[in-house]
């Protein structure tokens, strides 16, 4: 008995090795072949289950809402776009297999990028090594560009370095007595939440602004007690916070219980978020925060971006799907510029030189990329006023005054 | 000085949690000695339990309790007879991790398709109430936390004590055989006690719920802690965990000033490394830890 | 195969026959040649180079839990926490090439070797003690290294992730990239089966899975239990490393959240428990089940977390039913059928047990007692004389 069952095994390891190659094959390559007619095929890996399935989503529904609006208007190139939409559960080994999959099995056309620098990196290997374009809508951390891809355009205003741009400026703008004396720095250990929080940073510390903490804690922190403590006891003017969305929520509750009033106070993602009022009790007064995108913004064809999708699906967009609108409108625009969407390595390197040379027009504004793929704009700056979000900088962009001292929260 | 006490404050509360649920482990491992990767995963189920009630209903998510602490009793109970009991005996310590390690997994997975992967909070009017005490800030919430951990520690503590229920567990705890001699029913005891176990992850989550966010997959988080809090303190021994998980409570408190929140987590499996190397039946631990 | 199962059939029925143990060996290379020619012809029957990717990770997740069943196996410590090993020899392997600029496969066999010497501490740690300490300290090291490889970013890249770089040069395209790493890793896989197969047949092996059965007795027996699991334990180590490591060069990109995580070290638990941790092949075939299963849930499911509820009822069911895998289950199921059985047989301690508390007249309390007795560590073959003693002690 200990002879025989190893073999009888490895027959059956053998047999499945079969049955997995049968059926795995089938329905491949099927329609890839073809050009010219027939939908060109957009493959898509999106987080829509796992730690980044939230914003995943609203990638997801800015894609959908921007195929639905192209074949509403003639298609590209007078073809239909087919979206192919896998779900790589916040996994960077998935991601780089659904790729594969799109690519090789699923045939695709063209690929968008997907959710998140975790991600995009991996991603966008697979893409360069079977010459794919890869135009991303998130994955703002420096960390992206500097990896040697030459396939890769971020389709959003600025990269997470410089979101802070516009604000800084503006402390900078003050006398010198009325500046702030001193910051307080907390960021999730994650490229984007921590490049933002240190963008600012470096700025600050540029102009003499004294950093008295600075802490970098795990994505999975939920007890910000001790980290509040600290920010609390330095008594810093401003406190900065590298955030995400829930770590932002529980970092100002937690600042709130230490009774700790800052002059100043900004964080990343989360106030842009419609639930961020609700979710601490609408202190939110004088929040600042950097944001890619606004509804309100008149660039030519935000309006008509704002009406589809409000109509579409009854919110207006947030910043996730304009960045997913943006990203379709970019590779859209190289499409029509070169007249082709194939797999074809000739095809796609013409696109990807394309883009490097020219402006796009997009709902953020018109954008333009260095060698790296980093988009050369920035972030505007948002606060709550009066309980609104309203953009208070750059000058020329603002709904609202800037208020430089913040009320208690 | 006040950063000092404040995170002393802020230790002893959160300590007060870490003893409760190293409690229920404890209980597990003295019943059946099972490891109960699944404790975790049952605090954040009743965390999602007090959060689905208070949105739900409106009312108080301490309510809750009312509700889960019976049904997680219930569950325990269940868990103990109808699977733990199932495993061969021999390797019972090894596949009862697995057992409950997949009961963890089945629960992060329900969890996430039942409430999705984002980040849940319960929204208090008193969530940012606080009062001073010595300079130190003492949030109303994590108070509460403590309060609840604190009574329902010394509500089992009687219970173990004084009752002729508690002594049957000891007893069951310390020798099986013994036990059974002398007419304890050692397997509803141990029952009940897998559901007393439990039960302490109800309050613990609800306690949880309070003043912090959770979703599916935080159990990990937790589980860790947890684990070294039991063998620091001596597998099987209640005190001793609850002692251990004042000690190491404090002591990531008081270490996040130097070393700031990353490398302050790293305290728990230091402790539990160097326990194991130098005293591995644990600093309080009895006749049990010798042998596991 | 009917054939072969037929003459399997007879040639396993003979006992101490010459000839037909001879026979036996032919048998076993043709099989062995044959699951060789199977695994290896995969690449050209792999329809396109995506199902090639698939095939090179089930091969990863073979070769990862055939090293894990060094120390599963044979010794029955189960540990949730391999991927810390897997992730270390990754990062090593990573880390290695990118500071010092050795060749690629230099460093993967350095970084196994460095993983083993780490492991040694961590074995003596974790092995003083039995069973439940060892689990603890297996999950405590995975969440661990999660921690210190996402604090300390100047050194391990942090929560950027680290790029590996590419063992083949630009001019190697992605699907051949795909199948050289594919044989690479069937490589490793055949030697880690090898070296497993040679323990197995050694007394050393014989001493572990004395420990495996009865720990307390192995020891009274004179077999030094606790350097025989130690070095098992390294053994496993180091297998798992070059494992992570090989997988790295592949995938070019290590990001510590998936590299330490539990759900990869349960993944080696689950292909290995359900294959049969006793068997040579078990965690092989584990492995294409459960790695087919994964991609077929994606597949199916993709949308939700059913991925989890799927995997934890799958380990659940493995448990609480069919601890022993699905070899020598299946094996059973063959064996009922059979005529006569053979002389010698391995029975498990378990085993033992189980058929005592079935067979004996008091079926229904012999199996309460068993249990119960086992739980504080009497050692199971006691539990008759125990049972009679209660029993007369009730009377």
């Amino acid at each position: 008995m200990k002879v025989k069952t190893p073999y009888r095994v490895a027959g059956l390891a053998m047999a499945s090795c079969m049955a997995l190659t049968a059926c795995m094959s089938s329905g491949s390559d099927s329609g890839s072949a073809e050009d010219g007619d027939g939908p060109i095929k957009i493959g898509i890996s999106l987080p829509l289950t796992g730690d980044f399935s939230e914003p995943g989503k609203g990638v997801q529904r800015g894609y959908e809402a921007w195929a639905d609006y192209v074949n509403e208007n003639g298609g590209l190139l007078g073809r239909d776009v087919e979206l192919t939409i896998l779900d790589d559960q916040s996994n960077a080994d998935r991601v780089a297999a659904d790729y594969e999959k799109l690519i090789n099995q699923d045939g695709v056309d063209l690929v968008f990028g997907p959710f998140s620098t975790r991600l995009v990196v991996p991603a966008a290997q697979v893409a360069q090594d079977y010459g794919f374009l890869f135009v991303e809508p998130a994955g703002a951390a420096e960390e992206v560009f500097t990896q040697g891809f030459d396939n890769l355009f971020y389709a959003a205003p600025a990269v997470a370095d410089d979101h802070y741009n516009y604000l800084a400026d503006a402390i900078e703008a003050l006398p010198e007595d009325q500046r702030p004396k001193t910051a307080a720095y907390a960021a999730m250990d994650d490229p984007f939440a921590m490049g933002t929080a240190y963008g600012l940073k470096d700025r600050l510390e540029e102009m003499g602004v004294e950093t008295v903490v600075d802490e970098v804690y795990p994505p999975n922190t939920t007890d910000f007690g001790s980290i509040a403590a600290k920010i609390a006891d330095s008594e810093a003017d401003v406190v900065v916070g590298g955030t995400q969305y829930q770590d932002a929520v529980n970092m100002i509750v937690a600042l709130q219980q230490l009774d700790y009033q800052p002059k100043m106070a900004a964080f990343s993602t989360a106030p842009t978020n419609p639930e961020f009022p609700e979710a601490i009790g609408s202190k939110t007064e004088g929040i600042l925060s950097p944001t890619g995108y606004t509804p309100e913004a008149d660039f030519p064809t935000n309006q008509e971006f704002v009406d589809y999708y409000t109509e579409k699906n009854g919110t207006p967009p947030a910043e996730d799907e304009a960045n997913a609108w943006t990203t379709g409108q970019v590779v859209a625009a190289a499409v029509e510029a070169v007249e082709c969407a194939s797999p074809d390595p000739e095809c796609q390197s013409q696109l990807i030189d394309w883009l490097r040379e020219n402006e796009v027009d997009t709902v953020v504004g018109p954008l333009t990329w260095d060698a790296e793929g980093r988009p050369e704009g920035a972030h505007l700056i948002q606060q709550y006023v009066d309980g609104e979000i309203r953009i208070v900088l750059p000058e020329e962009a603002k709904e609202a005054d800037l208020i430089i001292e913040k009320p208690a929260w | 000085m006040s950063l000092l006490l404040q995170s002393l404050v802020l230790g002893v509360l959160l300590g007060g949690l870490y003893a409760l649920l190293a409690a229920g482990l404890t209980l597990y491992f003295g019943v059946m000695r099972v490891v109960m990767i699944a404790h975790s995963a049952f605090l954040i189920l009743a965390a999602y339990l007090a959060w689905w009630f208070s949105t739900e209903t409106g009312l108080d998510p301490l309510l809750s309790l009312v509700l889960t602490v019976p049904l997680f009793f219930g569950m325990g109970v269940f868990m103990q007879r109808v699977l733990i009991s199932r495993l061969r005996p021999a390797t019972l310590t090894m596949m009862s991790v697995l057992l409950t390690f997949s009961i963890a997994l089945v629960i992060e997975g329900m969890l996430g398709f039942a409430f999705s992967g984002t980040q849940r909070r319960i929204r208090l009017d008193y969530g940012g109430a606080n009062f001073e005490v010595f300079g130190a800030n003492v949030a109303v919430v994590k108070l509460i936390a403590f309060a609840l951990a604190a009574v329902s520690l010394a509500a089992l503590f009687l219970l173990m004590k004084k009752t002729q229920f508690g002594q049957a567990l000891r007893a069951t705890i310390q020798h099986p055989e013994a036990a059974r001699l002398i007419g304890i029913n050692t397997d509803r005891v141990a029952g009940y006690g897998f559901g007393l176990g439990l039960a302490t992850a109800a309050v613990g989550g609800t306690a949880l719920a309070l003043d912090s966010t959770f979703y599916p997959s935080l159990h990990w988080h937790w589980i860790g802690p947890l684990m070294a809090i039991i063998v620091v303190g001596g597998l099987g021994s209640i005190p001793g965990a609850a002692i251990a998980a004042m000690v190491l409570g404090m002591g990531q408190s008081l270490l996040q000033i130097p070393l700031g929140t990353t490398w302050a987590q790293t305290f728990f499996y230091i402790a539990l490394f160097a326990t194991l190397m130098v005293r591995p039946q644990g600093f309080f631990g009895g006749r049990l830890a010798q042998r596991f | 195969m009917p054939s072969a199962s037929d003459t399997t059939t007879v040639t396993s029925a003979a006992t101490g026959d010459t000839t037909r143990r001879r026979g036996s060996m032919l048998l076993k290379a043709v099989a062995l040649a044959v699951l060789a020619a199977g695994v290896l012809s995969f690449p050209s029957v792999a329809a396109n180079p995506f199902i090639l990717s698939v095939g090179v990770v089930i091969m990863s997740y073979a070769v990862l839990a055939t090293s894990w069943n060094f120390v599963g196996g044979f010794t029955g410590y189960i540990s949730l926490g391999h991927a810390a090993y897997s992730g270390l020899g990754g990062y090593a392997t990573g880390l290695l090439v990118i500071h010092t600029g050795i060749n690629p496969w230099l460093a993967m066999v350095l970084a196994g070797l460095v993983v083993a010497a780490l492991a040694v501490p961590i074995g003596i740690a974790s092995l003083r003690v039995r069973g439940a300490s060892f689990v603890i300290v297996s999950i405590a090291l995975v969440l661990i290294l999660l921690l210190v490889f996402q604090s300390w970013g100047s050194f391990t890249g942090g929560s950027n992730g680290l790029r590996v770089p590419r063992p083949f040069g630009p001019e190697v395209l992605r699907p051949e990239q795909h199948e050289r790493f594919f044989y690479l890793h069937a490589l490793l896989l055949g030697v880690a089966l090898l070296v497993w197969w040679l323990i197995d047949r050694s007394r050393f092996g014989t001493g572990l899975k004395a420990i495996r059965e009865d720990e307390d007795k192995a020891q009274a027996l004179g077999v030094p239990t606790f350097t025989y699991k130690l070095i098992a334990f390294v053994v496993s180590a180091f297998f798992t490393a070059l494992g992570g490591g090989l997988y790295a060069l592949w995938f070019g990109f290590l990001d510590p959240i998936f590299q330490f995580s539990i759900l990869v070290g349960s993944y080696m638990v689950l292909m290995s428990l359900l294959g049969g941790i006793r068997s040579l092949f078990g965690p092989f075939l584990g492995a294409v089940i459960v790695g087919y299963a994964v991609e077929y849930f994606k597949n199916q499911y993709g949308d939700s977390q059913f991925h989890l509820v799927a995997m934890g009822l799958l380990l659940g069911l493995v448990v609480l039913f069919m601890p022993d895998g699905i070899i020598p289950a299946a094996t059973n199921l063959v064996e009922r059928f059979r005529p006569q059985k053979t002389s010698i047989r391995e029975v498990s301690a378990a085993d033992l047990a189980e058929q005592r508390r079935t067979a004996g007249p008091e079926a229904g309390q012999a199996d309460q007692q068993a249990r119960t007795d086992d739980g504080t560590d009497i050692p199971s073959t006691d539990t008759p004389t125990d049972t009679s003693v209660t029993e007369g002690a009730r009377r």
